[in-house]
């Protein structure tokens, strides 16, 4: 009997907890806070601001939502902050990129936050196009390997956003000099402008602005991007956003003739698809009910059709569209938990080739 | 490509973004006052706003705020002597001195008018960024921007005050705090203690209001209710106007640096300001006077930083790389407009250009002008118990510092830091050299692992470096061919000596003789190449805090007797400690109204009813401005549970 009661009880609790959840799937008149770990002005802040009036205007309830700021310690003193005090409700979302990522997935100290136990709300690529200085006489990507001046290539740290185009050069067997501890990738895009280095990767905003000018003025070559996720979760197809250019996949195959495997192909395939395919992800407290999640990716799809969200996004990413629901929360998820051979890899790699400590 | 002048202005007198320019002009003066809050704080607060208006009306209000910053900021390093931002403590150093000379009117004029040149030169330059600007800033390759470090290093020298030993002490102290944090490449993390709160680094807004803003408070604490000295003065602007015409060709010169700081990323804005100030020091035939109320250093430092801010958008809009934090917001906002700035932009938004001109050259005048209306105002201020002064000037400090990273981490970093200042001040160790080293620490040692990285030693043999060396040297070889014919009067051994042996010298020479040590142990586990910097700083500066030490302690009889301010301080050093710990326990909400009732009540000894409204009304603006910037005040371990 007792347990009839408590069994009545439990089933008592659900639906007054499902009718909660059901009113709080609508925001009216809630706050939603989206923290993102970097300063007020970079790639992720103008990110977030930007798909503010959208959310806004698509969530259930339209929602009041505040983008607030908390850098520090490459994006960890946040996403440690968002641990402590996110909301289950989904009003505290943690908006960020691979540099969350990466050190999760390598396990660096200070890491306070268990990233692959987060919900996924909602997900933007981040993609990065590679080119090279047409004093190397590459023409284009299948001459990588026909390069007359030693490649040279500018990056901020090994174990943060440059890990996937460190990675890529892995995969394609290239023998690049790094040169890593630019404090971004604006000084690293002046560096090869001004022929210190003579290998680079833009993501795409910047690429479009920023080195597709220099490409017509015969001072830059396109080379790939790192890829799209096809159907079955590869990151093989060309990347949407810049059509015309192969992707690293491709690449591969053309130069050795079959497909990329082996341990640096996972490691890159999982670290490039947080980086690039999911790169701005948008993480919720893991007790975030479903139906809180189904309002955001309604209101992505909401989003994706929205004429001004598509017109805007064709001047800022080429077109880039949003991703949400169970598909996206898989392949992040499952890029987030790489194997111990890929941790290892990754570890070993780093600290023997590029001197990192754990 | 002029012909877009005349619609730009159009568009800018527009009665909307003429507003929106004063608004943002309101707002930037009153961040450049409050020290530790700068352009950065400024813009940040403004960036959510411009959101609700068109590109240009947005554009023009961030533009406002960050064209009087380094204006306004004059008037608090004058009249307190706490620098309203980090880039000027120079101006905190002359124009203070000058302040209490009763020369208040004539520092503030020149540091006006010399912001005023330095704004109007940076939108020139900003017009004709294309053809002059571009050129120059492709041709800083790595090797050049390392070599404009040691510039700036070189310069500091002339910084290190009349005693040698505790000026090299001070600036060692600020290289090895600019070596905490990642390593080139972050292959090591130095000094953390394993604290994420580390990794980055210290934050410049808390190293400079520490160094400077909390040991001049406490002093203002422990003056207490009484008025210990009279009203400042700032009536005739006439001296100052005769000043700024006599010194019009180092505040030119002085523009120039900081233009020049603006094209570099990084080295930037506070390191010009030294590198200008230094200019100035050593251009001088009497030097002497510099660090006791010079004006030519205020004059040098105010023409560089506001230059330095205005063509920090050089780089930011010719390259989208900008060259300081609030260019940095600002390319953000471009960015959210649709503008994305790059080689095109000028032949692409000509308008847009213009805009930005106008609205820095009409904000740069009109700023200056508002600060001369309103400084007289202000000055009446001074007249009012310093401690009364004191109360919002903490909470401001606070507030300040807490926008760096938002945890409890720069609470108590501001604490640490405060510490250090006030015993450098009690120790007379200058603390502008310390400021110098911590700046120059990262660009310097950054530069040297990417260029010797990318080119190997050849760097040293490239035509811009030789240049710079020679610059550098040819002023130095020139003093001493001179120095051969006539002799310098010596400095009195006594006066170079004096307080030596004083118990905080004595203090602060161990703690920091023990910490180098320790650290020197500690570096030895870093991998070599991150080795190098902590070195630079650790290798001569054990010797020459081992030799303070041993001298101090020979001294000590004679000067033991030294100390009676800082004894009559420490009480207040130990309060603003026991703040801190409160704010990290129960949070900023319950802690700051006792403690700012001890300010109030104890210190500046107010009467119930006055004390009880004014500190109603600045604890109710205290929590405003917390909710204004958005991160919310700091909690503590219990704050929430109450």
């Amino acid at each position: 009997m007792f347990s009839c009661s408590l069994k009545k009880m439990a089933i008592l609790s659900t639906a007054i907890f499902a009718l909660e959840v059901s009113a709080g799937g609508h925001f009216k008149g809630k706050t939603i806070e989206i923290v993102v770990p970097f300063s007020p002005g970079g790639a992720t802040f103008v990110s977030a601001k930007f798909l503010e009036p959208y959310l806004e205007k698509h969530l259930p309830g339209n929602p009041d939502i505040n983008v607030v700021d908390r850098p520090g310690g490459g994006s960890i003193l946040g996403a440690n902050w968002f641990e402590k005090n996110a909301k289950s409700d989904g009003t505290t979302i943690l908006f960020t990129t691979s540099s969350t990522a990466n050190p999760f997935v390598l396990g660096k100290k200070g890491v306070a936050y268990r990233l692959a136990d987060y919900r996924v709300a909602y997900s933007h690529p981040f993609s990065a196009v590679a080119y090279t200085s047409p004093d190397t006489g590459i023409k284009s990507a299948s001459d990588i390997k026909k390069s007359k001046q030693p490649l040279v290539y500018g990056g901020i740290s090994a174990s943060a956003s440059d890990l996937p185009g460190l990675l890529s050069f892995e995969v394609l067997g290239l023998d690049v000099k790094s040169v890593l501890g630019f404090k971004g990738r604006g000084p690293a895009r002046l560096a090869f402008a001004q022929g210190e280095t003579n290998l680079d990767y833009q993501f795409t905003p910047v690429y479009l602005t920023q080195v597709v000018p220099s490409v017509a003025e015969g001072k830059a070559v396109p080379l790939w991007t790192g890829g799209a996720v096809d159907a079955n979760g590869n990151l093989r197809k060309r990347d949407p956003i810049a059509p015309d250019l192969p992707s690293v996949y491709e690449v591969y195959k053309n130069l050795y003739g079959k497909d990329p495997s082996g341990i640096e192909w996972d490691a890159f395939e999982a670290i490039a698809s947080v980086t690039y395919a999911y790169g701005l992800t948008a993480y919720m407290h893991p007790d975030t009910p479903q139906d809180v999640l189904d309002a955001f990716a309604k209101a992505a799809a909401a989003i994706n059709a929205d004429p001004e969200f598509q017109k805007e996004s064709k001047k800022v990413t080429n077109g880039a569209r949003l991703s949400a629901g169970p598909a996206t929360e898989k392949a992040v998820k499952s890029a987030l938990s790489a194997s111990p051979e890929v941790k290892k890899y990754l570890r070993e790699l780093l600290s023997t080739k590029f001197g990192v400590k754990f | 490509m002029l012909e877009h002048a005349l619609p730009a202005i159009e568009a800018l007198l527009d009665p909307i973004r003429l507003a929106a320019l004063f608004v943002g002009m309101a707002v930037g003066m009153i961040f450049g006052m409050l020290p530790g809050l700068g352009g950065v704080a400024a813009v940040s607060i403004l960036l959510p706003f411009i959101y609700f208006l068109d590109d240009y009306t947005g554009l023009a209000m961030l533009l406002g705020a960050i064209s009087v910053v380094y204006t306004a900021d004059t008037i608090t390093s004058v009249l307190i002597g706490a620098p309203g931002s980090p880039a000027s403590a120079p101006t905190a150093i002359e124009g203070h001195a000058l302040a209490k000379q009763g020369k208040a009117a004539t520092a503030l004029g020149v540091g006006f008018l010399a912001s005023m040149v330095g704004g109007l030169l940076g939108a020139l330059i900003l017009l004709f960024a294309i053809p002059v600007a571009g050129p120059i800033v492709l041709a800083l390759g790595t090797p050049e921007l390392f070599m404009f470090a040691i510039v700036g290093l070189f310069f500091a020298s002339s910084m290190l005050g009349k005693n040698l030993s505790r000026g090299l002490a001070a600036a060692f102290l600020g290289i090895f705090l600019g070596s905490v944090g990642p390593a080139s490449a972050d292959a090591d993390f130095r000094f953390t203690f394993d604290q994420v709160y580390l990794l980055d680094g210290l934050s410049l807004t808390i190293v400079a209001l520490g160094l400077f803003g909390v040991a001049e408070v406490i002093s203002m604490l422990a003056s207490g209710g009484g008025i210990s000295r009279g009203e400042v003065p700032v009536t005739h602007w006439k001296d100052g106007f005769l000043e700024f015409l006599k010194h019009r060709w180092l505040i030119f010169r002085c523009a120039l640096i900081g233009v020049f700081g603006g094209f570099v990323p990084a080295v930037g804005a506070s390191a010009s300001t030294w590198v200008a100030y230094g200019h100035a020091i050593r251009s001088s035939k009497e030097p002497k006077y510099f660090g006791k109320g010079d004006i030519r250093g205020v004059a040098a430092a105010e023409g560089a930083n506001n230059a330095t801010i205005i063509s920090d958008l050089i780089p930011t809009l010719l390259f989208s790389v900008p060259g300081g934090p609030a260019a940095a917001i600002f390319l953000g906002a471009l960015f959210s407009f649709g503008y994305y700035p790059g080689p095109r932009m000028i032949t692409q938004n000509p308008e847009l250009m213009f805009l930005i001109v106008w609205s820095v050259a009409l904000a740069s005048v009109i700023g200056a002008i508002i600060c001369f209306l309103i400084a007289p105002a202000l000055a009446r201020l001074t007249k009012l118990p310093f401690a009364l002064i004191a109360a919002p000037l903490v909470l401001v400090m606070v507030m300040g510092a807490y926008q760096s990273t938002s945890t409890m981490g720069d609470m108590f970093m501001l604490l640490l830091m405060g510490l250090i200042g006030w015993a450098m001040k009690h120790a007379d160790w200058p603390r502008a050299p310390a400021l110098v080293g911590f700046v120059l620490a990262d660009p310097m040692e950054q530069y040297f692992w990417l260029s010797n990285q990318i080119h190997g030693w050849s760097w040293l043999m490239r035509p811009g470096v030789l240049i710079i060396i020679g610059l550098m040297l040819a002023p130095f070889i020139y003093r001493l061919w001179k120095s051969r014919f006539e002799k310098e009067g010596k400095v009195q051994d006594v006066e170079r000596e004096k307080g030596l042996g004083s118990p905080v010298n004595l203090a602060l020479s161990l703690t920091v003789l023990s910490l180098f040590t320790w650290a020197f142990f500690e570096s030895l586990t870093y991998s070599p190449d991150s080795r190098l910097l902590p070195w630079l700083a650790l290798i001569p500066g054990i010797p020459v805090t081992c030799f303070l030490l041993i001298r101090g302690y020979l001294c000590r009889e004679r000067d033991k007797d030294l100390m009676p301010q800082s004894i009559k301080e420490l009480p207040y050093l130990l309060s603003l400690g026991l703040y801190v710990f409160a704010i990290f326990i129960v949070g900023f909400t319950i802690a700051t109204p006792p403690f700012v009732a001890w300010m109030l009540f104890s210190c500046a000894k107010m009467r119930i009813h006055t004390g009880l409204l004014y500190g109603t009304v600045i604890c109710t603006l205290s929590f405003l401005l917390f909710s204004i910037l958005r991160n919310g005040a700091p909690d503590g371990i219990f704050g929430p549970l109450i």
